[in-house]
């Protein structure tokens, strides 16, 4: 497992505030691609990364609802406490490819799931806060049925099997 | 580190436009444009106080997709543009974007003197070492053993521009390389650069994943600069001419005057009338 975790979460409010970041940008980033994907003339995987979008906003309202009761402390976008460049669940930009298959994206998010539940779990492993300790095991927990989910839908689409879209006009043509 | 909640008047994605990017999938421009968009709610500058200025080429598509004042302009005279917009509007926080071929090319001879002039805007430099929009061609920043553009089979045979050098040469007061692998840190050097009173040049190391794959491999290569910034023109330029070109952080941040023209007319419409009164 990666170690997610820069420096400790203190409290409940600031665990939050990470969580919620994690969920929204996920989602935005999901979104993103999905616009890309139907720029770049790829509906299936652009539909595939819309749905990801949809579920990350409501895993991201299932936050803000649990964070309704708190005042959330602001976080500057380079303070928060994961060691890595982005929020652990969000897909990095460059693993993508307008070429890419549904399996390949479904295993960009699988690989972003799992980096999301291992950051919960990191969180609450060290967390010297019993609240955020709880928090963070529960969201673990969920999280690990959004991977159990991904796997199941990985077998289901039967991978291996399956092509990337072919350019008849690629854009990497000399000149 | 946490601070207490201000009430953010527009959050990042508030700050995008309603155009889809149409840069290839995995281009490192995304993630500028994300540092874009949190650098602006972080500061919580209104959208009509900002302008987004550009030349031409992949990255210059910038001004397009966020929702701020933009000007897509002329290939290479994103600064002069920029330059007429702020000696007018000095109010108004303004952005620069394009490329290496845009900035360092064409552009140039604008990009000296822009330095020099020391006015208060932000220059951001998406650097891929190569001419994207036109299909892979070697740029001023392109390696000179690079052979895989027919327009140079043989490499360009020419070393390569330094951006950084040239800039601190020519008078610019903020100097800073970032990477769009790590849009974190992105985010803060593009907040300290807006927030830098004079010109300041942030010069990100930007992958082109269609024309220069071999570019996913520089963020193992990048690393930070071992020493902290300074003020020294001097300890700079030393610092930037022993560096591989992948260090990463603010390099030289110097607080010099700013020039900005008296914002007064040199004449009246009576003087003139009176001038051509025949």
């Amino acid at each position: 497992m990666t170690d997610l975790l820069a420096k400790n979460i203190e409290s409940i409010t600031e665990f939050l505030a990470h969580a919620l970041e994690l969920e929204v940008e996920s989602a935005e980033r999901y979104r993103e691609l999905a616009d890309n994907m139907q720029v770049h003339n790829n509906p299936e995987v652009a539909e595939l990364f819309l749905r990801l979008a949809r579920y990350g906003d409501a895993h991201a309202a299932e936050v803000q609802q649990r964070a309704a009761a708190f005042e959330l402390p602001y976080i500057s976008p380079w303070d928060f406490k994961w060691s890595c460049p982005e929020a652990p669940e969000v897909p990095c930009m460059e693993d993508a490819h307008y070429l890419m298959n549904k399996c390949q994206a479904l295993e960009l998010a699988l690989h972003n799931e799992i980096r999301g539940r291992d950051f919960y779990s990191q969180v609450a492993a060290s967390s010297p806060d019993p609240a955020v300790q709880e928090a963070a095991a529960e969201m673990a927990a969920e999280e690990d049925t959004h991977v159990a989910m991904l796997r199941e839908w990985v077998a289901r689409e039967a991978c291996e099997a399956e092509k990337c879209p072919s350019d008849l006009d690629p854009p990497n043509m000399p000149e | 580190m946490t601070a207490p909640a201000p009430t953010l008047a527009l959050k990042a994605k508030d700050y995008k436009s309603d155009i889809k990017p149409i840069w290839c999938p995995g281009c490192g421009h995304f993630a500028v444009l994300s540092a874009a968009t949190k650098a602006l709610a972080h500061l919580g500058l209104p959208k009509e106080q900002v302008a987004l200025i550009s030349g031409i080429g992949c990255s210059s598509r910038l001004p397009a997709y966020i929702d701020s004042y933009g000007f897509h302009g002329v290939h290479g005279r994103a600064l002069a543009v920029a330059a007429g917009l702020k000696a007018a509007r000095p109010d108004l926080t303004v952005l620069v974007a394009g490329g290496d071929g845009d900035g360092f090319s064409i552009g140039g001879n604008h990009f000296l003197h822009a330095c020099r002039r020391n006015m208060d805007m932000t220059y951001i430099v998406m650097d891929n070492e190569v001419y994207g929009m036109t299909k892979g061609q070697a740029s001023p920043t392109t390696a000179p053993e690079w052979t895989h553009s027919k327009m140079t089979p043989h490499g360009t045979g020419m070393r390569r521009f330094q951006p950084a050098a040239m800039a601190l040469a020519a008078g610019a007061t903020w100097i800073a390389r970032g990477f769009s692998g790590d849009p974190s840190d992105l985010t803060r050097l593009l907040v300290e650069a807006i927030q830098h009173p004079g010109f300041a040049l942030l010069h990100v190391l930007s992958p082109c994943q269609t024309f220069r794959p071999e570019q996913r491999d520089w963020k193992r290569q990048v690393h930070a600069f071992a020493d902290s910034p300074t003020n020294d023109p001097v300890e700079a330029a030393q610092r930037i001419h022993g560096d591989d070109g992948m260090s990463l952080g603010l390099i030289y941040s110097q607080h010099l005057p700013v020039w900005q023209p008296l914002n007064e007319p040199a004449t009246t419409v009576a003087t003139l009338e009176e001038e051509f009164r025949v």
